[in-house]
């Protein structure tokens, strides 16, 4: 019976984690099949505190602006003051989960933050850097 | 002494008591209630606005029984004067001479018949406005919105007749209190009036005005009962408007960057042009699948302010020009005009954090109800939001700012 619980709980918790290595791997592995990789944390975090100026307004602009530098707690929207949710998988189970969810910020933040795309090296170094957080 | 009385002249004057205890908590409290409904236009203080009136209109329901069932002074037939009794005394008053009546005088008893009635009409009106215009308290929803409208400006404009009938009654006291030197303010807080030995007093009632005020204060007590418990996560609600259409694709989506803003706060031809162009979606790329934009402009469309789901939503859409189109919900002249008095301060405040977080006052901003009275701007924000002797004078001159219609109680004329 005890082993049971065990393992039923061992499944349970094992279930999303696995689900999002899933997530950040299956992406890593499109992006090494656009000629990146490999990919590190290192890299991933000094992108994630690079400072951009923003062409139209002259201003600072990076990821720590709405994330805060501690991603285990909530961030705060810059403009919208809308809570942001922890983006650290430890601090938010729902993080890194679905492809398609990390595709679309990666597409609307870059952009916003940097003024351009990230390219598929930055994007598997951010998620390095995140997926371990 | 310069009066008569009359009352057989008697050598020895003594005190009589007049005004029983119901008469007096019921006059003292009205004036209260009265004096409060006035403080508290301002759409932020709804709440106590509506518990001054179901008072006021209490009261005077239990002054009308009191005036049937009463003793002796308390009685309407003990003022029942016709007009022409009142005009006689009118005339006696010119003349500084008039007789002295132990209860109401003629005049005053005319004054105190248009007080109960005005006060009876505008518990009515303040009922039937709030429920056409806020869809609350128990008509909610007998009247539509432009008919609660109307009958709101009926109550403004009564309201104000009555302020007028109470300038004349509070001249009148003035008046008679020099002429008969004697107090009658004071006789109306202690009960007594002077008068010829052997003049029966009233019985004081102490056991009704004791009741009277146990059911007034547990009214008070339940109706801002959610103050009490309320924790800064969960301030108190005092309205809360109906469950509003809901969509999960919407509000995953809409509200991932910003507030859900309902769609009930803009026209459809706002939607369908914002959702037209999401590659520069207010200098963001929203990169949202067509499906996925197919299905949030249909909810939008299908609940946008033409449908008038609330009270914003009908005002917002009836002040918008056909031939405009705004993008934000902050370029409608009636947000604008509704957002007036919010200083920069306040807008600089890193807790409201400029004009874009409808939730940094409206803590039903994400049901999209805005109710009145479920505002507040959040503690310390701006500095001007402090001390009392500014807030009363802001409130006095919110009263007697003409230029936005006679003082609206619901602020929302435009």
């Amino acid at each position: 019976m005890k082993r049971k619980l065990i393992f039923v709980t061992a499944i349970m918790v094992a279930i999303p984690l696995y689900a999002q290595a899933d997530a950040v791997s299956e992406l890593q592995a499109k992006y090494q099949t656009q000629s990146a990789g490999p990919f590190s944390a290192k890299a991933g975090e000094a992108l994630w505190n690079k400072k951009f100026i923003d062409a139209r307004s002259g201003k600072e602009r990076n990821c720590t602006v709405c994330h805060t530098t501690d991603l285990t707690k909530a961030g705060k929207h810059v403009r919208t003051g809308k809570v942001i949710e922890p983006l650290a998988p430890s601090a938010n189970p729902k993080r890194l989960a679905n492809v398609e969810k990390i595709e679309k910020w990666f597409v609307r933040n870059c952009k916003w933050t940097l003024g351009r795309a990230c390219s598929a090296q930055e994007k598997g170094d951010v998620l390095a850097f995140l997926k371990n957080l | 002494m310069l009066t008569r009385t009359k009352e057989p002249r008697v050598d020895k004057a003594c005190r009589v008591k007049v005004w029983d205890v119901p008469v007096r908590l019921f006059h003292w409290i009205l004036v209260s209630c009265f004096i409060t409904a006035w403080l508290t236009l301002d759409n932020r203080y709804l709440d106590i606005h509506v518990f001054a009136g179901y008072v006021m209109g209490g009261l005077i329901v239990f002054r009308i029984l009191w005036g049937i069932v009463g003793d002796s002074y308390a009685r309407f037939r003990d003022f029942a004067f016709g007009w022409r009794e009142a005009w006689n005394y009118m005339t006696m008053v010119l003349k500084r001479w008039p007789t002295r009546y132990l209860g109401h005088n003629p005049a005053g008893s005319w004054a105190i018949y248009l007080l109960l009635g005005l006060g009876l009409l505008i518990t009515i009106t303040g009922l039937l406005g709030m429920g056409g215009e806020e869809r609350q308290g128990p008509l909610a929803g007998l009247l539509n919105y432009p008919q609660g409208e109307s009958v709101i400006y009926l109550h403004e404009v009564l309201s104000w007749v009555m302020l007028g009938t109470v300038a004349v009654h509070l001249t009148g006291v003035a008046t008679e209190s020099i002429l008969h030197r004697e107090n009658l303010v004071g006789s109306m807080i202690t009960g007594y009036k002077k008068a010829a030995q052997g003049t029966i007093s009233a019985p004081p009632r102490r056991l009704v005005g004791t009741l009277m005020l146990v059911v007034i204060v547990a009214a008070g007590f339940s109706w801002f009962y959610g103050y009490l418990i309320e924790t800064p996560e969960q301030p108190y609600r005092p309205f809360t408007g109906r469950q509003l259409p809901d969509n999960a694709l919407w509000r995953e989506e809409c509200g991932a960057c910003h507030l859900a803003f309902h769609p009930s706060l803009l026209p459809v031809r706002s939607w369908k042009a914002m959702m037209e162009d999401q590659s520069s979606h207010f200098d963001e790329d929203l990169f949202l699948e067509q499906e996925a934009i197919d299905k949030i402009e249909t909810f939008l469309a299908e609940n946008a302010a033409e449908q008038a789901l609330t009270e914003a939503a009908w005002k917002i859409n009836r002040n918008i020009p056909k031939t405009e189109t705004p993008l934000r919900i902050t370029e409608t002249q009636y947000w604008i005009d509704k957002h007036k008095q919010i200083s920069d301060e306040i807008w600089r405040d890193p807790k409201v954090n400029d004009n874009v977080n409808c939730a940094a006052c409206h803590l039903d901003a994400e049901a999209g109800t805005f109710e009145d009275a479920a505002m507040r701007i959040p503690a310390g924000a701006g500095k001007s939001s402090t001390g009392i002797i500014k807030g009363i004078y802001e409130k006095i001159t919110c009263i007697f700012s003409f230029n936005s219609s006679p003082s609206s109680i619901f602020t929302n004329k435009s």
